[in-house]
């Protein structure tokens, strides 16, 4: 018998029950539906962890936070450290940078700002891709380059309090509104008082640079980046390592020549997983975006098989309503069955014929369930946030989405709406199989 | 065409771990030409019936054999001989034994479909067969909007329409007036004639076994009589 014309077998028998057939597509459809969406829970917060996180940060840079020494404490990383890491293959660059041990106050014109001051390796951080806003980086020792929102925090020596606004940002009229590059900017470092009075020395230093805007909104670059050499004239004012300001506590440590921030970038994201792996066997702690978002989605895959069994449960109660249509439906023709195996129908084509039918609803259910799913989905993405930011009154994070459908989930949910629907479908289409011609014939069945 | 070998069957009847066996058919031999027409005759519960239905290959016998046109079917699975019937055999029954959801059209191209020929050589063929049981006007009709006659034409053209060598039939006329049975038999004559279709009629019908070459009777599960030529 041709594939055609059980097609049109299964047709026919669906026309005859058009309700009974339509309801259990109806509860094949919701069933699928319920999985969908419950696992698109699942799909969607992952989806805005992982595009949160890699928003954030660059996927092929690997955060070294210092080397383990034999005693088992963290030293923190020197020069040697930084050429082991340059020496690792598929490493595009590694830079490092040493934080300033206090605030200097930054003058231009009648402007001023505190900020926070590192020294950088600019050679490295060019190859890691850096780039400036504006300007070009510093060649000169008495060359800087200042952070995107250095200028925005720029203001009178005069002015109080009443220039910040409610969320303690300078206000518009207040902030600084000349160009940067090419000034002269005077930083002030103390090394704390001296017979009452604070000791301060005047470095003048030159912008010459501004680094690229943060690529989140909600981050701000205010810092200032200088030279070694600068960093060398500070420590020889303050007579302390990184220009700690000495107090009656403090004690001299070698710790001059040692980094406090070093990233390693690798040439694309293949070779990080390789990196850091390497740099863990070499006792180095490291952090990377991969490493997270191996976390991340170890932790979200079992949400979803979580979620996704939960979901196909609705579906096993789906394929009840299946079985018993599948089973009124044989009991109904066995009378027909039994003229079909009389007049030579395969037992093996008749069985074909149920299975056609249970898989038909389960087909048909799945279509529906899916499409049904991506409406839910719509309405939950558009209609929740709205409805969270009336109930509380709070701004939901940026690219919050609720509910995500992949094609990966959709294949999940229709091969087990389909795989369930047709194990419901087997006992009723073996039992026709085994209808006996003799009492068919006779309605005995 | 058809032989059967010491052909015995027996029901077992009763509840479980009480049953009795039944006797039905006991030693039954003969052999049927190609192109003949036979009848079986005998009272009611003498197990003509069991018999056709034992060749049909309904039930599986308690001992003996069957063969049909040079094949053992005895042994068959119900595969095997779902196969074989679709090949070898057309069924007229005395109910008719058509599908009251499907038109006369339908029924009679049911075979064709199971033997899985293409759409376009089945509705040539069904028609051909309508046109020849004389029900063409009829083909939309569904079972309940024919008459007995009709349904009757529609069950015969059903199992001519694969032009099988053998035709089993069971009370054809058990349902039908004397002048529609007339009609009936007089088709069944010329088709044996024009298409040298061999026929094995069950009947208790003294015309139905008049057209046949010759006739066997059963009484008591026993062959009586065999080769009583016509």
């Amino acid at each position: 018998m041709r594939l055609k014309d059980r097609f049109s077998f299964v047709g026919q028998n669906i026309k005859k029950n058009k309700v009974r057939t339509f309801m259990t597509i109806l509860a094949t459809a919701m069933g699928c539906a319920f999985l969908i969406v419950l696992a698109s829970i699942g799909y969607g917060l992952q989806q805005t962890v992982v595009d949160d996180t890699m928003e954030q940060q660059i996927v092929t840079q690997i955060d070294v936070h210092g080397h383990e020494g034999k005693d088992g404490n963290y030293q923190p990383l020197t020069v040697s450290d930084i050429e082991y890491m340059e020496s690792i293959e598929g490493v595009k660059a590694v830079t490092r940078k040493k934080n300033l041990q206090q605030m200097p106050v930054y003058q231009i014109e009648d402007y001023q700002i505190e900020a926070e001051t590192v020294v950088a390796d600019f050679p490295s951080e060019l190859k890691s891709g850096l780039e400036l806003h504006e300007g070009r980086l510093p060649k000169e020792d008495n060359e800087i380059v200042v952070g995107y929102d250095f200028a925005n925090y720029l203001h009178s020596e005069s002015d109080g309090e009443a220039i910040y606004d409610e969320e303690g940002k300078l206000k518009k009229e207040y902030q600084y509104k000349g160009k940067l590059i090419g000034k002269t900017i005077k930083m002030t470092v103390s090394k704390g008082e001296e017979a009452g009075k604070e000791q301060t020395q005047t470095i003048p230093l030159k912008i010459v640079g501004m680094t690229e805007k943060p690529t989140r909104e909600w981050m701000e670059d205010a810092k200032v980046y200088i030279s070694q050499q600068v960093l060398v004239e500070v420590e020889a004012f303050t007579g302390t390592a990184k220009g700690v300001i000495p107090d009656s506590d403090y004690e001299a440590e070698d710790d001059s020549n040692t980094f406090d921030d070093v990233k390693v970038y690798a040439k694309n994201l293949e070779g990080v997983e390789a990196i850091s792996k390497q740099l863990d066997n070499a006792n180095y702690a490291t952090y990377s975006v991969v490493s997270e978002m191996k976390q991340i989605n170890v932790l979200f895959t079992i949400a979803k098989a979580g979620l996704i069994l939960v979901g196909t449960i609705a579906i096993v109660i789906a394929s009840i309503g299946i079985y018993n249509t599948m089973t009124m439906a044989v009991t109904e023709r066995a009378p027909d069955i039994g003229i079909m195996k009389a007049i030579g129908a395969n037992p093996k084509t008749i069985k074909q014929i149920f299975l056609l039918e249970s898989s038909y609803i389960g087909i048909i259910g799945a279509i529906i369930g899916t499409i049904v799913a991506y409406g839910v989905s719509l309405l939950v993405n558009s209609g929740l946030p709205l409805i969270l930011e009336m109930a509380f009154d709070e701004e939901l994070p940026e690219g919050l989405k609720f509910s995500s459908i992949p094609a990966t989930l959709v294949l999940i949910a229709v091969g087990i709406c389909l795989l369930v629907t047709i194990l419901s479908g087997m006992r009723p289409a073996k039992r026709a199989t085994k209808i006996d011609v003799l009492k068919a014939m006779r309605r005995e069945v | 065409m058809i032989t059967v070998k010491q052909l015995s069957h027996h029901f077992e009847v009763g509840k479980k771990g009480q049953k009795t066996i039944l006797p039905v058919l006991k030693d039954i031999s003969f052999h049927v030409e190609k192109g003949e027409i036979v009848a079986i005759v005998g009272k009611s519960g003498s197990g003509k019936s069991t018999l056709l239905n034992l060749i049909s290959g309904f039930i599986q016998p308690s001992e003996g054999e069957i063969w049909i046109n040079d094949q053992r079917v005895t042994g068959f699975t119900e595969a095997q001989f779902a196969d074989f019937r679709l090949e070898h055999l057309g069924f007229i029954f005395q109910s008719f034994q058509l599908i009251p959801s499907m038109t006369a059209f339908q029924n009679i191209e049911l075979p064709l479909t199971f033997q899985g020929m293409d759409a376009a050589k089945r509705k040539e063929l069904t028609k051909e067969m309508l046109d020849k049981v004389g029900l063409i006007d009829f083909q939309d009709h569904y079972p309940s909007e024919l008459s007995g006659g009709q349904q009757q034409r529609v069950s015969i053209a059903r199992a001519l329409v694969l032009n099988p060598p053998l035709i089993l039939a069971d009370e054809p006329t058990g349902s039908l007036d004397s002048e529609t049975e007339a009609d009936l038999l007089q088709f069944i004559q010329q088709l044996n004639r024009e298409l040298g279709t061999t026929f094995l009629i069950i009947t208790h019908d003294d015309a139905v076994a008049g057209i046949g070459n010759r006739s066997l009777t059963i009484a008591d599960g026993r062959l009586l009589e065999d080769g009583d030529s016509l």
